[in-house]
């Protein structure tokens, strides 16, 4: 295994990570501590939740929630969205220029209806997540960038929607190109003014590019690492297989595994060792030698099971450590 | 002046009318597939995120009620004739 260390040293324009996986494998927590670890070697790095249920406040021990990027700790930054905020604001600001525009007092309540309603869906909280993901990307301020992504389905179709939507946008470009030059020469021969046709083209080719930019953040490996979180459990191998069946046909390139939450082999073999942790062990390492086996030249790091939760950043530099240069090869796990 | 608007009108009325008519009957066309595909889910038929297609709203707005009431017309004029 050869680490985040390793993965850094071949590929050295590596800029983004992105923690992948079902939840509650430890996404947040290999998130955090690779920032910790990356900051730590002198490098601006930030560490971003895109998971609706974000919990790098819970993991730093400190309320981040929808304060913009703070500082931890020296070179350090951490950013947990507040998507609703966010959209709230968005829709307001939305709302306000229509008013402003057409010098209304109020919306009609068609459009303040319709409005409101598209607020309200669920895809919605995606893309203001994602749209924040390309904002700070987009603004270049950090060395590294680690993202922890929210569980599977969203974060993977939107991949698989951004292509169908770049395609779409380009159909609606050429549309509203010909709508513009039917309109540009009625309007010549009737001498009127053409309104907001202009805006209409660079608001498209605006959305074009922030969909083709949230792509190539995910996809771009030259520059970014897409790493999955796994266990050692019968399910995780299986969502993992469905995965990259997934990706093979989105052609996202899976960069690395990371297997969190191992039980040290070594507890079993002492003689005191109780029989529940020894059959623990045991189903573990059966599992281990499985994902060796299909998917071993994806393992970067095994990063064992703690005494304790990995909270605070004294426990998250433990966690660090194993992921960035592991002590152990695989096959003493197995 | 009003006389030269007056006659500019006539002029126009005579000459590239039925053209310019033709032509932004076209363009209306165009402009109602247009909405359809940025806000159709208006209209309950989704295509671009709500996310980014509501940056099209404000410039699209005077056209919305005008649209929204020919693609939820039952029926046509040409109806009648077929």
């Amino acid at each position: 295994m050869r680490g985040l260390k390793g993965l850094l040293e071949s590929n050295p324009r590596l800029r983004v990570f992105i923690y992948a996986g079902k939840g509650g494998l430890g996404k947040t927590t290999l998130s955090a501590a690779t920032s910790i670890k990356l900051s730590s070697m002198g490098k601006k790095t930030l560490v971003f939740s895109t998971d609706p249920q974000a919990s790098l406040s819970d993991v730093f021990e400190q309320n981040v929630f929808g304060k913009g990027e703070v500082k931890l700790a020296e070179n350090l930054y951490v950013m947990e969205i507040d998507a609703d905020k966010k959209i709230n604001e968005y829709v307001a600001s939305i709302k306000k220029k229509i008013i402003d525009m057409y010098k209304l007092d109020s919306l009609p309540a068609d459009v303040e209806e319709y409005i409101d309603s598209a607020a309200a869906e669920p895809a919605m909280y995606e893309s203001a997540v994602y749209d924040a993901m390309v904002d700070v990307v987009s603004e270049g301020k950090y060395d590294y960038y680690v993202f922890d992504m929210p569980p599977f389905g969203h974060g993977i179709r939107m991949i698989a929607i951004a292509d169908v939507i770049s395609k779409w946008v380009d159909k609606i470009t050429e549309l509203r190109k010909q709508a513009y030059e039917y309109g540009r020469v009625a309007a010549s021969l009737k001498r009127q003014k053409l309104t907001y046709e202009d805006e209409i083209l660079q608001e498209l080719e605006y959305i074009r590019g922030r969909i083709l930019k949230f792509r190539d953040i995910i996809m771009n490996t030259e520059t970014t690492a897409f790493m999955m979180v796994m266990t050692p459990e019968r399910m995780t191998i299986l969502d993992t297989e469905k995965a990259l069946e997934m990706f093979q046909s989105l052609g996202l390139r899976l960069t690395g595994i990371v297997v969190n939450q191992v039980y040290p082999p070594d507890l079993a073999k002492r003689s005191d060792a109780p029989l529940y942790l020894k059959k623990k062990v045991e189903e573990q390492r059966k599992y281990i030698a499985e994902i060796a086996e299909k998917f071993g030249k994806y393992v970067v790091a095994v990063v064992p099971m703690l005494n304790r939760e990995p909270k605070g950043l004294d426990t998250l530099r433990l966690v660090a450590e194993e992921l960035w240069s592991p002590s152990k090869k695989l096959e003493e796990y197995i | 002046m009003k006389f030269l608007d007056k006659l500019r009108e006539v002029v126009e009325g005579l000459t590239v009318h039925g053209q310019s008519t033709a032509i932004m009957k076209v363009k209306a066309q165009i402009d109602n597939l247009f909405m359809l595909i940025t806000l159709g889910d208006m209209l309950g038929i989704p295509i671009l995120p709500p996310y980014y297609s509501l940056r099209l709203v404000p410039y699209v707005f005077p056209n919305i009620q005008n649209w929204k009431r020919f693609m939820l017309r039952e029926r046509d004029v040409t109806d009648l004739v077929s």
